[in-house]
Formats: C-alpha cells, structure tokens, sequence
C-alpha cells in the first residue's frame, strides 16, 4: 500500500525525468553532458566553460519549451476532469464552451485583418476571442434553460463553437494570402516554437491555480458524479461550485490556447484514461490527470521536434495522431481486464 | 567556381553586342506555363496580379499598356511611381475575378501561379481562357515548381536565373518590343556581372547566410528561404552557402537549428506590409539583438545583418538589385578568421 507520500514524490520524480527528457531532445542535437552543464551554470552558477549558443538553447528555447508544455498539458487535462465531471459527458472537454473556436477567431483578426495594427499580439487576440466565445456560450445556456441544466450548456457550446469556426473559416477564405493562412493554420493546430521565459510565468501559476481550486472542490465533483439532482441533495451550492469551476476550466483553457494555440485531445483523453486506470475519486484523478496531461505533452512536443528532421510538425497532430491509438488500447485493456 | 563566373561575365558582356531583334510576326503563338497562348495583335489592355510581372511590364517601357495591376508588396519602385499613378489599382491583394475582367484585359499576367493554378484564388486560367483571355504566367513560379506541395510551393530544381530572361524577352515579343526587351536583358545581365565581380576578390572560405522573411509571431520559428528558391540562387551566385536545406519555398525553420548553424550573416526582408509584428525589420533587428540565443550569433554580435527590400528576394527586376546590394554588403565585411 503506497501512501500519499510516496505517490506524490513519484509523481514528482516523473515530471522531473520527462522535463529533463524534454530539454535534453531538440532540433539539433546537443551532448547530454553540456545540457547538464548548461543547467548547472544556470540553477548554481556552476561555471563550467560553454558556448553561449548551446547554453542559451537550453537554458532559453528547450526548458522554457517544455515546462509550458508540462503546464498547458496539466491545465487542460484538469479543465478536461472538471468539465466531463461537472456535466456528465464523457464527450466534454476543455474547448467544448466554445474557447478554442473563440481563440481562433481573435488570432485570425489579429493576424489577418491587421486588427491592432501590429501592437496586439497573437496571444492577445486570442485571450479576448475566447472570453468573448465564452461569454456569449454562457449567455446562450442561461437564456435557454433552467440555471443548473448542463444539457443547456452542452448545446450552448456547440452553436457558439459553430459560430466562431464559421466567422475563421470566413475570415481565412476572405482575406488570406497562403503565407499567413500558413502561419495560422500553423498556430491553429498548436506549436510550442515561440515560448520563453514569460510565457512559464504565466501558464505555470494559472496550471497550479486551476489545479489547487479544483482539488478545493474535489467532495463536490464526486457529489456531481451521480448527478445535479444527487450534489444538491448532498449539500453542494449546485449554482455556486458550476460558477466557479466552469468559469475557472474556461480562464485556464484561454490563457493555454492564447499561449499555444488549440492542442486537442490532451483535455478530453488523459481525464479519461487516468479514470480507467485509478477511478472516479477526484481526490486522486485531478492530479493523475494533471500528471499525465503534463507528461504526455512534453513527449508529444518532443516527438513533434524530432519525428522529421529539420521540420517541426504542429504538436496538436502528434497528440492526435498519438493520442487515439493509445487511448483505443486502454479501452480494449479495460475490456479484457474485466 | 571562378571559372563558371568568368563564363557568365563573359556571356553577359558578349549580349551586349548582340545582333538586331526583328519585329513579332502576328498571330503569335507561345507555350506558357502548360498552356498555349495566341495573340492576335499586341495586347493594348493589360491587368496584372503581382508587383513583380507589374514592374516588369514598366520596366520594359509598357505602362500605358497597363489598366489595372493588384497584389502589391512593397511601394512601387520609385522609378515607375509616376507612371504607376497612372494605372488604376484593382486591389492590394489579390483582385476578384470579376474586377479583373472588368477592366476587359487583353492580357492577364500573373506573378504567382496560385491565383489562376487550379485553385486559382483570384479564378482558374481556364475561365479566363473561355473568355478569350490569355493569362501569362511569370516561368519563375511555373517551371520546376510545384506549387501544390508546401504553402507557397516547392521546387523540384534550384530556381534558374533564364527563367526570368525568359519572361523578359517572351512579354517583350508579345508586345512586340523586342528592342527594349534585349536592351533590358542586357542591363540586368551587366548588373549581375558586376555582383559577381564585386565579390570575386573575396574570401578563401565560403561565408555562409540565412534569409529571414518573416515570422507568425516574433519569438516563433521564423519563414526563411529554403535553398532552392530566389533567395538561395542570390546566395549561391555570390559564392554564399544558404544554411536551410529545405525544398520549399519559404519553410519554417526552428531558432535552435539557425543559432547552431551560426552563419557568416544574416539577410533580413523590409517590407510595407504590417500583418505579422515581424513583418518590420526593426522588430526583427530588436528580436536578434535581445533574444538570448540569437544575440550570441557571429552575425549578430559583429552586426552583419544586412536588410533587403522583400521585392528583390522575390523573381522581380529588382532581384539584381537586391544582388548588387548584397555583393556590396558582403565585400565589406571583414571574413577573415
């Protein structure tokens, strides 16, 4: 019987080696032994003697790289929990309110139509479009329904994400030249290439935030597990927790897809293969799932660096193209196990 | 090496005496791009798509010929500013069908082969063709090129230099300017003679370059010119290896691989058009002083950074300007080790 202690510095022994993992696989390969030097000069002032390039790869492109990987594929994996939990659908995830669509458009105005002229940044776009996507989904389901109704919700998303997928692919067919429906597409589909130092400043905190208020909650989502009906029965403020944590997955979820574009599949599979595995208690499926939406990233950015050479294909297709046949074989496993 | 270079400057000093142009014999009839075109009589309304075939038109002294022109990069080159005031402007960008045949073109010609290929962004050739129509298209995005492959499409060869000498004198004989068109070659081949020259007493060793268009966003994995495209033939004809290695046109490349790579100099595009931050060369320039990387580069650190107007990294007349340019710049640089 391993106790909480023992899982937690496992699961804290696992994070660090994919890190480690993820910083020491590049585009170019760099020895093993100058990336630990690298981060020894960084971490202790070690001074050992290296090329300012090498050193800056590591220390500025690869460990900022994979410590936004580890955060966004936590923080999505946690809205992902959250939300199948809350509305009890196996089919929710993170960008099921209409936020990764939302995102889109704001980038696409950004990028396309020169909104800002410049002075507005993708991320920025981005972070506006799926509030506003958000906003407007949330606005729909209370207008359509009783408060607490989830179905509401659901189709609320649906028809907001429609909306929002619709205005991109008008804003893309109007007024893009190849090059940027390049750039774009490029974006849309994830890509970790542009983050550095400030963008860990702000997905790390936002990642460990979301987390902390989901744990928070986690008696209340085990009450949501056997329904609206059932949570109320037990005591949960129904209303008030919805509020809070749908509101909190769609902050967490805007904040990563304005970093990193729309990665998909993190935030609806891992939830679902961390249940397989450990069960519906969210006192330990919040953190598993963060766990492995964490890992799972960092080794999908990696494969995504490496798979061609000299090419970096968008993280969103490996995760995707990883993603499903391993999800495929944990649901077979399950069967056979039973 | 040296010896292919003599050869060229040898060529282009011989193409100045060359022997007079005789007159186009109508109907003309020429292969153009997978398509025959024939020509009744010279045309007296052109529309243009692209900045490149436009300012070739004015170059070879043809502005009145011109009645509308559309996908526009840069400002026009400020030899033709007066003569381009003249000529309406369709769009910035790619024109609609309908605008183009609106102005009742008798010639369409067109830079880049996706805004009339198949999926033609502004219509396919062959609706303008069931118009009676003919739509040139510039050799330089046709031949060797697959413009299905890759965003802006890859080349199956290096990009040739002909191609452009062959736009020149095949426009030159639709308009039955024969003259002009050879006096122009000429010009543009004394020029490029002299790109080389200027660098010929040069380095032992080859220097090494990489061409930065733009980026999506300025930290991400910048488009730079692969090394079978315009940019690349600039490269290699003065002696500079390109440290891309990708067919496409304008693939992207991580920052890692550039840095590691550590070329003798970097080129830089300046263009009008804002819709990416580092469309502007001076945030380009910001971002290669200030990243923590880039700004260990050699070419950084001895600020060998050398800033190119995007018309003359694309197959335009101004390309040979542009090679003037860099020939200049690299002769100036202190390479030795």
């Amino acid at each position: 019987m391993m106790t909480t202690l023992v899982r937690t510095l496992l699961a804290c022994a696992t994070l660090l080696i994919t890190v480690i993992l993820g910083v020491s696989i590049g585009e170019t390969a760099i020895e093993p032994s100058v990336v630990f030097q690298a981060l020894a000069n960084k971490l202790w002032a070690a001074g050992h003697v290296l090329d300012p390039i090498d050193e800056g790869i590591v220390w500025n492109y690869r460990l900022p790289r994979a410590l936004v990987a580890a955060a966004c594929g936590a923080g999505l994996a946690t809205c992902g929990v959250i939300l199948q939990s809350l509305l009890r659908n196996p089919l929710a995830d993170p960008y099921l309110l209409g936020i990764s669509a939302g995102a889109s458009t704001g980038a696409v105005l950004v990028a396309l139509l020169g909104v800002g002229a410049g002075m507005v940044s993708l991320s920025a776009g981005a972070f506006l479009g799926a509030v506003t996507a958000f906003a407007l989904v949330m606005v729909l389901a209370r207008a359509s329904g009783p408060p607490s109704g989830t179905g509401q919700i659901i189709l609320a998303g649906i028809a907001g994400s429609q909306l929002f997928n619709a205005l991109t692919a008008f804003l893309i067919t109007k007024s893009a030249s190849s090059e940027q429906a390049r750039g774009i597409m490029f974006w849309l589909l994830g890509n970790l290439s542009g983050v550095r130092w400030p963008a860990v400043w702000l997905t790390v905190p936002v990642a460990v935030a979301g987390l902390a208020v989901c744990l928070w909650h986690r008696r209340a989502l085990d009450a949501f597990t056997f329904g609206v009906d059932s949570a109320a029965a037990l005591g949960v403020p129904v209303r008030q927790v919805q509020c809070v944590l749908i509101g909190c997955a769609a902050l967490v979820t805007a904040v990563m897809v304005s970093i990193v574009g729309s990665i998909g599949f993190v935030g609806l599979v891992i939830p679902h293969a961390a249940r397989l595995l450990l069960g519906t208690g969210h006192a330990r499926l919040l953190p598993a799932s963060a766990l492995g939406g964490a890992v799972f990233l960092i080794a999908a950015d990696v494969l995504s660096r490496t798979l061609i050479k000299g090419q970096v294909i968008p993280v969103g297709v490996i995760t995707a193209l990883v993603g499903a046949p391993v999800f495929a074989m944990i649901l077979i496993g399950r069967r056979n196990a039973r | 090496m040296r010896l292919h270079r003599v050869v060229t400057l040898i060529t282009a000093l011989g193409l100045c005496s060359q022997a007079q142009a005789t007159p186009t014999q109508y109907p003309l009839t020429l292969e153009n791009c997978g398509s025959s075109l024939t020509f009744q009589h010279a045309p007296a309304r052109t529309v243009t798509i692209g900045q490149a075939g436009t300012e070739m038109l004015y170059a070879l002294g043809l502005a009145d010929k011109v009645v509308g022109t559309s996908l526009w990069f840069n400002e026009v080159d400020g030899k033709y500013k007066a003569q381009n005031d003249q000529v309406g402007r369709l769009a910035d960008n790619e024109p609609s069908f309908e605008a183009v045949i609106g102005k009742r073109p008798e010639l369409v010609a067109v830079e880049l082969e996706w805004m009339v290929g198949p999926q033609g962004a502004v219509g396919t050739r062959e609706q303008f063709h069931e118009l009676n129509i003919p739509t040139y298209l510039m050799p330089s995005d046709c031949e060797a090129k697959d413009n299905r492959v890759g965003a802006d499409g890859t080349r199956l060869e290096p990009f040739r230099i002909d191609s452009m000498y062959k736009s020149i004198s095949q426009l030159a004989e639709i308009f039955d300017v024969q003259v002009r068109g050879q006096q122009l070659e000429a010009e543009l081949k004394a020029s490029l003679a002299r790109s080389i020259a200027a660098v010929q007493k040069n380095q032992l060793q080859p220097p090494s370059a990489l061409v930065w268009f733009s980026s999506a966003q300025i930290d991400m994995d910048p488009y730079v010119a692969g090394h079978k495209g315009v940019p690349d033939f600039m490269l290699k004809t003065l002696g500079v290896k390109n440290v891309v290695q990708s067919d496409e046109e304008w693939p992207t490349v991580g920052w890692e691989t550039i840095a590691r790579a550590n070329p003798t100099f970097l080129v830089i595009a300046r263009m009008d058009r804002r819709r990416f931050p580092a469309d502007d060369y001076q945030k380009k320039l910001a971002f290669l002083r200030s990243d923590p990387v880039t700004r260990n580069m050699d070419a950084v650190k001895h600020g060998r950074i050398i800033i190119l107007d995007a018309m003359a990294m694309q197959a335009s007349v101004r390309m040979f300007e542009g090679l003037e340019q860099l020939a200049q710049a690299i002769n100036g640089y202190d390479l030795s080790p």
